[in-house]
């Protein structure tokens, strides 16, 4: 293991998230799933109303993409106002309802690109930097300390790979896009998307986890 | 580490760096979204074709220049600048072209022939049956107030006002050259 991740650190900087930790809100999920459609027709028709709701739908998950790029808290905010106000600029591009979630992320996806290209990036050294993970109680960090850490050497060493490989396994399995969702932000084709996703964790597999 | 232990622990990573938001985000973006959403990009429509095609600059140069003669057209094919828009489009393909000598020349020479058009003038135009990186292939003539012809040659376009027994000779010249 390169890196020995110091927990108590880790816990002491996001003690104040455990208290407001929430859960995934499938309701969301469920009005997103059916509402795709009319709300991407709407937002083309300019609909103001349709705008705040897409906000309300997405902020958090493109402000965890984000955080989960390698950004800070801050700067992870800031990229997703940039997101959204990119998104409102681009609603001529939004194709269909099916769509709507791989377009956002896709911007997204440029945004955090442009601001690494930037220059800007530089630093951040990557995922690890979004703060590791914790656990909810002392008891259960106790049981589960062994595994706790694998979960930190695992962020550790996404951290570490091209971002490419970063984004790919980031949008597939932490954002919980399906195969042709991600694909569709990446902006490349399936078979590509599936590829890289393969080498991305063998990359991972690699490391000592 | 098996590929489906690493996809569970990706997925259970996920979880564990979900954190809360910044109360106030999903207000100061609802703030920025602009009173028109979609109205104004009507006229932006076209421009955000363009882009999506992603034209080369090859067609992006072949488009500003012709865009460039039929406004010159429009307006009574008066070039207002004097040479100056033949001048900034030969720079231009110039540009566009970099070291592609061969392409450069046939463009500069239509862009040529196109403003000599649009000046009024009608050459006679054998850039498109010469080869015209040769400096000694008549490109392209005209007749001169004076009976005289002027020439542009192959290569650098260089103009030579000619006699027209001169002109014959030259032609003469590449129809020799051609039928070797």
């Amino acid at each position: 293991m390169e890196k020995k991740i110091n927990f108590t650190e880790h816990k002491a900087d996001s003690a104040h998230l455990r208290s407001e930790k929430q859960a995934p809100d499938d309701r969301k999920g469920e009005y997103l799933a059916q509402n795709h459609d009319s709300l991407a027709s709407r937002l083309k028709a300019g609909e103001r109303l349709a705008a705040t709701e897409l906000v309300d739908a997405y902020y958090e998950q493109i402000y965890l993409f984000m955080r989960r790029l390698g950004h800070d808290r801050h700067l992870s905010e800031d990229l997703t106002q940039e997101c959204f106000l990119q998104a409102w600029h681009h609603i001529g591009q939004l194709r269909s309802g099916g769509a709507l979630n791989s377009w956002l992320y896709r911007i997204a996806s440029n945004v955090s690109k442009a601001h690494w290209r930037r220059g800007k990036g530089r630093e951040m050294v990557g995922f690890d930097a979004a703060g590791l993970p914790g656990s909810d109680n002392e008891a259960e960090y106790n049981n589960n300390a062994g595994h706790l850490e694998q979960l930190g050497r695992l962020q550790v060493a996404l951290g570490k790979l091209p971002r490419k490989w970063q984004e790919t396994l980031v949008l597939h399995y932490m954002q919980g896009l399906t195969i042709a969702e991600a694909a569709q932000a990446a902006g490349i084709r399936k078979g590509t998307f599936k590829s890289r996703l393969a080498r991305a964790l063998e990359a991972l597999r690699k490391q000592d986890i | 580490m098996e590929n489906q232990k690493l996809e569970k622990l990706l997925r259970e990573l996920a979880g564990r760096t979900a954190e809360p938001i910044a109360p106030d985000l999903a207000e100061d973006i609802k703030g920025q979204i602009p009173s028109r959403l979609a109205h104004r990009r009507a006229g932006m429509n076209a421009i955000n074709i363009v882009i999506d095609l992603r034209v080369s600059k090859l067609a992006a140069a072949a488009v500003i220049v012709i865009s460039l003669f039929l406004c010159l057209r429009f307006f009574g094919g008066r070039d207002l600048t004097g040479d100056n828009l033949y001048e900034e489009s030969k720079l231009f393909i110039n540009y566009c072209l970099g070291n592609k000598t061969a392409d450069r020349g046939s463009e500069l020479a239509s862009v040529l022939y196109e403003y000599l058009v649009s000046q009024g003038i009608e050459p006679v135009y054998y850039g498109d049956r010469v080869d015209i990186s040769d400096s000694n292939a008549v490109v392209m003539y005209w007749r001169l107030s004076d009976g005289g012809y002027m020439v542009r040659f192959g290569g650098d376009l260089r103009a030579e006002a000619v006699t027209a027994e001169e002109l014959i000779e030259l032609q003469g010249r590449m129809l020799q050259k051609r039928t070797r």
